[in-house]
Formats: C-alpha cells, structure tokens, sequence
C-alpha cells in the first residue's frame, strides 16, 4: 500500500492507496496534481532515507509527503 | 426516615458525582486536543529525522541540517517561527533565517516542512525567508 500525507491543522490527512489498482492510482495521481498545482511541495525519501523533492508523480513511491508553499515570516 | 432520607440523598449525591465526572472528562478530553495534533506533528517529524538528527532532537530539542547548494550547517529549534539559525565554522549562530509554511501548521510539521525546504532547494528557502539577528 502507497500513501500521501498532507500537512494539515489536523498535524495531518493520510491516504493510503493500492498502487496496484488503477482506479485508486488514478485518483492519486490526480490528488498530486491538484496539491503541487495549489502550491504544495511534495517531497519522498530515497532508499537511504534522504528527503527528495519531486515534481512529477511516481507511482511506485511508497510515501509521499506534501507541505503548504514555505514564506517569509 | 432518617435513614431513608440519608439513602436518597446519598443517591442523588452519587449521580451528581458522576456527572460531575463526565463533564471533567469531556473537558479534559477537548483540553487535550491541541496536544494531541502537535504529537501527531512530532510523531511525521521523527519519521523523517536521520537517526543523528532524531538522536540529537531528542536530546536538546533542536537538529542540525546541511544546506544542499553551500553545505552550510543550519540548526531548526523547536518551534513554529524564527528557529532555524545558520551556524559558523565554529557551530555559533551566525545569522537567522524565518521561513514557515503559508498555512498555520504544528511545530513538528513547521520544522519538517524546514528541514527538506534546506536539503532539497536550500537558495529556494532562503530567497522565500527574512533573516534577522540570532540572541
């Protein structure tokens, strides 16, 4: 199972995915689009656990996090 | 009489208590909340620390990152605002740079959000952030 987690007020929003099923994959492809395209980053871990930032969808990630646009503060 | 006035009052006594007991716990439970959320920021955090990063959280509540584009050391305390400061040859603060997602986020998600921003497009984050003086 593949999941995308979303920073949210709630610490954050989990979903959770068969990359298997093209319907859900499908879905999930169109959620990363939707998120990057509002300004999100969205970023996964490399086999040696190192943040990587990624601007297209990867079906095979197992993880992937996206965080709100960064600004000044 | 008495006694049965004493056993009617101590049954009301009783349902007083334990709705008394209920609104504490509902209080308590709503009080908790907020706690709740920032664990649940803190918890993504540590999955996402290197094992020196989450060992050194631990210990003193900030970690160190290394800027991709200069190899410059970082250091992101605790919190959601103003904690990440640049560090010296000499691990002092040098400068202190505030950036923080556009969205009102828990410290644990601020600070992820941070760590990635400098070891993924480091002159990004910096271009995006005000810097200021560290005390």
């Amino acid at each position: 199972m593949a999941t995308q987690i979303i920073m949210d007020h709630n610490g954050d929003t989990r979903h959770t995915f068969d990359a298997k099923d093209a319907k859900a994959l499908l879905e999930a492809e169109r959620r990363f689009k939707a998120l990057t395209g509002a300004g999100f980053t969205a970023a996964t871990r490399t086999a040696s656990g190192e943040p990587a930032v990624t601007r297209r969808f990867d079906p095979t990630a197992e993880e992937t996090l996206f965080f709100p646009r960064l600004v000044g503060g | 009489m008495f006694v049965t006035r004493l056993q009617v009052a101590n049954g009301q006594f009783r349902r007083l208590l334990a709705a008394c007991l209920h609104l504490a716990r509902a209080f308590r439970d709503w009080y908790l909340r907020p706690n709740a959320i920032e664990q649940r920021g803190l918890d993504l955090l540590k999955e996402w620390l290197s094992q020196e990063q989450l060992a050194q959280y631990d210990a003193h509540k900030y970690f160190d990152v290394i800027g991709c584009h200069t190899g410059r050391r970082y250091r992101i305390h605790h919190g959601n605002g103003a904690n990440v400061v640049a560090l010296s040859d000499a691990a002092l603060p040098r400068t202190g740079w505030c950036f923080v997602p556009n969205d009102h986020l828990v410290a644990g998600d601020v600070m992820l959000a941070q760590k990635i921003a400098l070891e993924t497009d480091e002159r990004g984050a910096l271009a995006a952030a005000n810097n200021f003086m560290p005390r």
